[in-house]
């Protein structure tokens, strides 16, 4: 306890210090104009109510030290991340999933940051991007959810481009400019490119080359066809950025692939998903380690045999900040891997 | 009652030559069934060489002892053969059940879906899968089962307050149907995410992937014994065709032939549906298929349209692994998209004949 609270003084400390920093710094210039998913935002001033709908949204506001900032939450996937379990619990939550649009409304936000257009964007569960802004509302949507991606094709909508990080520090540089803490923003980008390059040269000192992976996310039902990793989502970006290759072809940012076309693909390492999220069986880590050992086929598959199966947080399968934790990981298990070789 | 009238037939056939010819038609049906199944195993996602596929096989018939690939002999033995197992027995309980309705209520529109066992089964997975009943306690084959018995004895009740006769219960059928369609869509509607969504249509359409050998033990002996309690009716049956009153005037206890045969086949299909999901048009299409080929006594209707709803289903579950390489396909859509065409020359068939 006494840890963390040092550690949210630090942050705040450091918030302080970069407030007052920033003001010698590229102080944001008002009014601002960006362009946020195809729609041109203009704010007079930096928001000062804002309702950010999406977890890595509002760990990244957190982050940015704009907790202060934050006057309702919705759409927990997880727990906050360890570090914000004190500033989070101050705050609303308007609802662990969607939130209804007057409880939105109701916060008087002067900006709503949504991580998915699923639920604000033109045909948004929640609300559509016009119904906001018939109350004088903007609403700023993550780049990860709409750059190369169509999401008028229903469900999660449908990924054209491949899934990068470059829309993360969109997402982060975006905010940092609408928030005036541009130096903030800079600092946190550059931490995540040099843990991208920490990953990589971890990687390379073990010569990890022609590694194959498979990230399985989660199953309707134990043995079912599984959810797994495509070639379009984060899970594709961290591979790639590894060297490593992908044994799922598909375009589909979470197809759904027989046991029997990934148990003959044999992959090196298997990642599977540890969430809080108790919908399926499958949703928990060890059920799935459990099967993978157990069940006839996959307890043949080299990775589960050589015991090459990593528990990765489901947030970092995900197009979040936490993407590099996902990056972190799978060099981590590529050592682990080459060792065992 | 039945069996006095059974008993003495059986006493004289079995040492006719019509027994006899009967004997090696059965005896060579089942040799089908056993290439069809061979052919499913042999067929899937991945090429494997039909070597290896016989050598497994080989292996666990008579502990052949033949090298094969650990992956391929998992693949063949634990997910083909007994998905191609548990299709059959899936594809011959719910062409037996919509043969055994349709003589029942003596309606041809009949399925073994009318007794709301479907609208039942998709309340109790969506109920499990997005509204988290159960709290990952309770597998979402566990909460179609309960949901379709539910929706079962709700139907029974109603039809029993309804009064007589096959129209209380067929009506009685659309009315649960609806009302548990309709919960369902609620659920759906008022709290599904697009990544739920995805997951309960899976099942919603019918899939095969989950299934293993436990899951034969289930389905094999329910289709099997469901089959022998059917056929043991067969008689009855044939009477019902001319309506209730002719076959109590005929000496059938309508009363609990009625009872034991829909409790059969709603057991049947609920077991079915909990293992596999709702595969549509299978009870609906093949015991009119199996009418074609021997008439209406239900004595060669019953096991005809078990063998023809098996060998379909096995194929349908093929064409749905390999029609789109890389993809499974949910096995309903293979059978509307061949049951519906199917449907549709069977009625224009049926109307130029009369």
């Amino acid at each position: 306890m006494i840890e963390l609270n040092k550690r949210v003084l630090a942050v705040g400390v450091f918030a302080a210090g970069l407030a007052s920093f920033a003001q010698y710094a590229s102080a944001t210039e008002y009014p601002l104009t960006l362009e946020n998913c195809g729609r041109t935002l203009t704010f007079d001033q930096a928001p000062n109510r804002v309702v950010s709908l999406g977890q890595s949204s509002t760990e990244l506001l957190y982050l940015l030290g704009l907790a202060d900032r934050v006057v309702g939450t919705a759409v927990w996937l997880g727990s906050v991340q360890e570090q914000f379990r004190d500033v989070n619990a101050t705050i609303p939550r308007l609802a662990d999933n969607d939130p209804s649009f007057e409880s939105v409304v109701g916060q008087k936000p002067d900006l709503i940051a949504t991580q998915f257009q699923w639920h604000i964007g033109p045909n948004g569960k929640v609300g559509t991007i016009d119904q906001f802004a018939e109350l004088s509302i903007p609403v700023y949507t993550a780049p990860a959810d709409c750059m190369g991606k169509d999401n008028t094709t229903g469900g999660d909508g449908t990924r054209i481009d491949a899934f990068s990080m470059d829309q993360i520090y969109q997402g982060i540089d975006d905010l940092s400019k609408i928030f005036d803490v541009e130096e903030r923003g800079a600092e946190l980008i550059a931490d995540f490119k040099a843990r991208e390059k920490a990953a990589r040269e971890k990687v390379a000192a073990v010569n990890g080359k022609g590694i194959s992976a498979l990230f399985w996310f989660s199953s309707a039902e134990i043995d079912v066809d599984p959810f797994v990793a495509g070639q379009k989502g984060a899970p594709a970006y961290v591979m790639s950025i590894l060297g490593v290759d992908n044994v799922i072809d598909s375009d589909d940012e979470w197809p759904t692939v027989g046991w029997e076309t990934i148990a003959r693909t044999n992959p090196d390492i298997i990642a599977i998903g540890k969430m809080d999220r108790r919908r399926f069986p499958a949703d928990d880590w060890e059920l799935k380690m459990q099967f993978l050992k157990s069940d006839p086929v996959t307890s043949q598959m080299s990775a589960v045999k050589s015991g090459n199966i990593v528990v990765m947080d489901a947030q970092s399968m995900n197009p979040t900040m936490r993407t590099i934790e996902g990056i972190e990981t799978l060099a981590k298990a590529i050592e682990a891997f080459e060792a065992t070789q | 009652m039945i069996g006095p009238v059974i008993k003495p037939v059986i006493g004289n056939v079995i040492s006719s030559p019509v027994f006899m010819k009967r004997i090696s038609v059965a005896f060579a049906a089942l040799m089908l069934l056993a290439a069809v199944l061979a052919v499913a195993a042999s067929v899937g996602e991945t090429a494997i060489p039909v070597g290896t596929v016989i050598n497994t096989i080989a292996n666990h018939l008579w502990d052949a002892g033949h090298p094969v690939d650990a992956i391929d002999a998992g693949i063949v033995w634990n997910y083909r053969l007994s998905r191609a197992i548990v299709a059959a027995s899936c594809g011959a309980a719910l062409a037996v059940s919509g043969a055994v309705l349709q003589a029942l209520l003596r309606n041809s529109l009949a399925d073994p879906y009318l007794l709301g066992i479907s609208a039942g089964a998709s309340t109790g997975a969506v109920s499990i899968v997005i509204l988290g009943l159960g709290a990952g306690m309770l597998s979402l084959s566990l909460g179609a089962f309960i949901g379709a018995v539910a929706a079962f004895a709700f139907v029974t009740l109603l039809a029993l307050q309804a009064g007589r006769g096959t129209g209380a219960i067929i009506l009685a059928g659309i009315a649960g149907s609806q009302m548990f369609n309709a919960l369902t869509s609620f659920i759906v509607t008022k709290s599904a995410s697009a990544e739920q969504a995805r997951g309960i249509m899976f099942w919603l359409l019918g899939n095969l992937s989950g299934v293993r050998w436990p899951d034969v033990w289930l389905a094999l002996p329910v289709a099997i014994v469901g089959l022998v309690v059917c056929l043991w009716h067969a008689r009855a049956l044939d009477a019902f065709t001319f309506g209730r009153e002719s076959a109590a005037s005929l000496g059938v206890p309508v009363r609990r032939v009625y009872a034991v045969l829909i409790a059969a086949a709603a057991m049947m299909t609920a077991v079915m549906v909990s293992i596999v999901g709702s595969i549509g048009f299978v009870g609906l299409v093949i015991p009119h298929a199996a009418r074609f080929f021997v008439g209406t006594r239900h004595g060669l209707v019953l096991p005809l349209s078990a063998l023809i709803g098996a060998l379909f289903l096995v194929c349908a579950d093929v064409i749905s692994r390999v029609i789109v390489p890389g993809q499974v396909l949910p096995i309903g859509v293979i059978t509307a998209l061949v049951g519906a065409p199917a449907f549709a020359l069977i009625l224009c068939h049926g109307r130029i004949l009369r």
